[in-house]
């Protein structure tokens, strides 16, 4: 679905404003420790996930930044306010667990949740009309909730987020549940926000999407952060991987950690799994085999996926949990 | 404050879109409008027909009819009596009796109609005075006919008239009239009590009474004779009959005929409370529950406090609960004003109250103080319950406690007792808004209403910040059932 046109918002020169500070925050549930004095902050216009597993302290992060539930410990900034529903206005929330009013029509749930939100009722209606339009949902206006396909009213429901054009939009799994042309939609309206200046904070535990649409993030397991920077930081965090076809073992090679045989070719050739030492770059490694004429007919780095990224930062053993 | 008017709206929309909301609303008005023509069917087209068999010489047959006719016009009294209060025609005739109401009219009360005309002069009097389009005086019909008795009959031995009268009570010929009573008073009565009735169906409990007052005066009278009193003493002894004078507390006024009708309105205020409460009771969880299940939750409080979901959904549904009685005290006054009938008759006083505004406030102040203190109880229940099936767990035990005590006393108060259940249930603020309402008919100390008023305010509040704490702590806790020391927990902390 092609999306209209959208000026990036500017602020201050070009220097981004924080959105979204968390500092020291810690949420316990009886005797349960939710969130461990999590901090971090999200500028405006980025994209910004929030990557744990199930348990991981996402959802709950994100409900203190609503003001649905309040911290224990710490502080939270939401756009230069603490949280409240004096920040309605500006924010949308799609939160993982979705339901709509079965017997409210399409264009009156949006219209209810954009007044809740401080717009007056015929600007939520205009917007809400676009909306259902832009979704492909405009002959299922006046229709009743109960009466759409579960897809539709998953539009519906991301509609109710999107109707105050939020600066701040808040998306707890967003992508559960959808089926893939709702997919494509939520990442096109993703997009759509961050390139209009909107700020996104998204918590999924499926790390393609956060690979696609993520400017920065945040692994998070246990309630305690344990890694948050850009996708490159984080493929970082493990050492690099190359395939190579060479004669001889690269074993030898400056930078290189060790080399594993995958498989054996013609005329002496043979495919290297090879493993750099930490901090070593791949074109470090190729510099070095151009200057001793290393004979190569492969070369070939292999990028870490985040979920590997993730199981080696969080560990298994966290994901089971 | 926006924000618990927008909430309060949708509320409002979503029970006013249901199906029972509109089945509920339409109850009363159709019971109104099914009042007039049930009474229609009820009534009788044809008088009963009453034969007497007198074989004493005919001074029981005379005694029985006279008492038949007197009692006939006493009804004819009272329907013109309820005729000229309906269309204000009191100035006719001020001292007339059919200018006086609530009153019951006496025997000599229905000979001095009698001897002044009976309803031709009542009428000529009235059409002088009445406006133009008042509708003419239509006396009641007559419930029963004398038919005489056939020379054959009278002298018909005893023995045959099972047999004989059988043609009477149930011709063969369908065009023949029946005849309902048959009453026989042998020539032995007086030395002998019995009489026989045959009758084609159960007989009128009210007949029966007729017939045996009538009969048991004769007999008295004759007994007193035997014992040497004069006739004329005789008879008077056994019509003597004490004329009982009643006096109440305003705004009964006297007669307790009088006092229900008047106290039907707060009476019937305390009974739509309850109503309106049970009904929309069950829209009140439906919505939380619905609210939970759907998973609506986290959006509506990303948006608004739990305390503004709260105070709107409570809003919302007392707005249907006064809409609904709204719309049931106007058919009530439409009923009443628009229509004729005993229904009407009885509405009409009935709301003579709404032009006091004491009265008026005091009903308000308890109607809406009353449905709030109850209805925040549902919306508690409805955030702990994770289904309706869940909920009505909760809810029947709760309805039981609060509305079955009301309903004993409520029929108690009808009954003219209640005593010392009433004034504690007074001042117990769960059942305080139905006892006041139920006992403001019948009068209840001022000092009463105020102090139970700002006992059930106090109430109210602390239901509003302890529920309201449950409301908001359990909202979110989903599949989990509390136990009582969590809801209590819950109340402390929220």
């Amino acid at each position: 679905m092609a999306s209209p046109p959208v000026t990036r918002i500017h602020s201050f020169g070009g220097r981004n404003l924080t959105v979204l500070t968390l500092d020291g925050v810690t949420k316990r549930f009886d005797q349960t420790l939710a969130v461990d004095a999590l901090s971090f902050a999200v500028e405006e216009g980025e994209v910004f996930g929030f990557l744990g597993g199930n348990g991981a302290g996402k959802t709950t992060s994100l409900r203190m930044v609503l003001d649905i539930i309040r911290p224990t410990e710490g502080r939270i900034e939401v756009l230069g306010r603490a949280p409240g529903r004096t920040n309605a206005p500006h924010i949308g929330f799609l939160p993982e667990e979705r339901g709509l009013y079965r017997q409210m029509t399409a264009l009156d749930t949006i219209v209810y949740f954009g007044r809740l939100k401080g717009m007056t009722g015929a600007g939520a209606r205009a917007e809400g009309t676009a909306l259902l339009d832009r979704f492909g949902l405009a002959a299922n206006t006046c229709s009743t909730v109960d009466k759409l396909s579960k897809g539709m009213a998953q539009k519906v429901q991301l509609a109710t987020a999107l109707v105050n054009r939020p600066r701040l939009l808040i998306l707890d799994e967003p992508f559960s549940g959808l089926d893939p042309v709702n997919q494509g939609l939520l990442e096109d309206e993703i997009r759509r926000l961050s390139t209009g200046g909107s700020t996104v904070v998204f918590s999924t535990h499926v790390m393609q999407h956060a690979e696609r649409l993520c400017d920065r993030l945040l692994l998070l397991a246990r309630g305690r952060k344990k890694f948050e920077g850009t996708l490159d930081q984080a493929r970082a965090q493990l050492p690099a991987r190359l395939w190579v076809v060479s004669r001889q073992s690269p074993a030898g090679l400056a930078g290189v950690d060790r080399a594993e045989p995958r498989a054996t070719l013609a005329d002496g050739w043979q495919e290297w799994d090879v493993r750099l030492k930490p901090g070593i770059a791949a074109g470090d490694v190729l510099e070095h085999c151009v200057a001793q004429a290393f004979p190569l007919r492969r070369f070939e780095q292999h990028h870490a996926s985040l979920h590997d990224v993730f199981l080696h930062i969080v560990g298994p053993g966290e994901i089971r949990s | 404050m926006k924000n618990v008017i927008i909430v309060a709206a949708r509320e409002f929309r979503q029970i006013a879109g249901m199906r029972s909301f509109w089945l509920t609303l339409l109850i009363l008005p159709f019971a109104f409008a099914l009042g007039p023509l049930t009474q229609r069917f009820l009534q009788k087209d044809e008088a009963d027909r009453v034969m007497v068999i007198d074989r004493t010489g005919g001074a029981e047959a005379r005694a029985i009819t006279d008492r038949l006719n007197l009692d006939r016009d006493r009804t004819v009294l009272t329907a013109l009596s309820r005729y000229v209060r309906r269309h204000h025609l009191e100035k006719a005739g001020p001292s007339a009796l059919w200018a006086q109401h609530d009153r019951w009219f006496s025997d000599p009360d229905v000979a001095a109609f009698r001897s002044a005309g009976g309803v031709p002069a009542a009428q000529a009097k009235l059409r002088r005075v009445a406006p133009e389009g008042t509708p003419d005086f239509d006396p009641p019909k007559p419930e029963y006919e004398i038919v005489p008795v056939s020379g054959e009959l009278a002298n018909v031995p005893e023995g045959r008239l099972d047999t004989e009268l059988k043609r009477l009570l149930s011709p063969p010929d369908k065009d023949v009239k029946a005849v309902d009573y048959v009453v026989l008073v042998p020539s032995a009565f007086g030395t002998s009590p019995v009489v026989r009735l045959w009758a084609n169906h159960q007989p009128n409990a009210q007949f029966v009474a007729t017939l045996q007052d009538v009969l048991t005066r004769d007999l008295r009278t004759r007994y007193l004779q035997s014992q040497g009193v004069s006739s004329v003493s005789a008879q008077a002894a056994s019509v003597i009959a004490p004329a009982l004078a009643i006096s109440t507390p305003p705004p009964g006024g006297g007669a307790r005929e009088a006092m229900l009708v008047r106290s039907i309105l707060p009476l019937a205020a305390a009974y739509l409370l309850m109503m309106s409460l049970m009904l929309s009771g069950s829209w009140i969880l439906q919505g939380t529950v619905e609210e939970r299940s759907n998973k609506l939750l986290e959006t509506v409080l990303a948006c608004v406090s739990p305390e503004e979901l709260m105070y709107g959904k409570l809003l919302g549904s007392a707005g249907v609960g006064i809409f609904m009685i709204v719309v049931w005290i106007a058919c009530g006054i439409f009923a009443a004003y628009a229509t004729h009938g005993a229904i009407a008759d009885m509405i009409r006083p009935a709301l003579d109250p709404l032009t006091s505004p004491g009265t008026i406030l005091t009903m308000i102040y308890f109607f809406i103080v009353g449905y709030v203190t109850i209805a925040v109880l549902f919306l508690a229940i409805g955030a702990m319950s994770d289904s309706m099936r869940e909920a009505q767990g909760y809810l029947m035990p709760v309805l039981f406690a609060i509305l079955l005590p009301i309903t004993l006393l409520i029929q108690a108060i009808i009954g003219g007792s209640g005593g010392i259940a009433l004034e504690v249930l007074t001042w117990v603020p769960i059942w305080t808004p139905f006892t006041v309402l139920a006992r403001l008919g019948v009068g209840i100390p001022t000092w009463e209403v105020i102090g139970s008023g700002l006992l059930l305010a106090a109430f109210t509040t602390l239901e509003l910040v302890f529920l309201g704490r449950v409301f908001r702590a359990s909202l979110l806790a989903q599949g989990q059932r509390p136990s009582l020391a969590q809801v209590i927990a819950r109340m402390r902390r929220g």
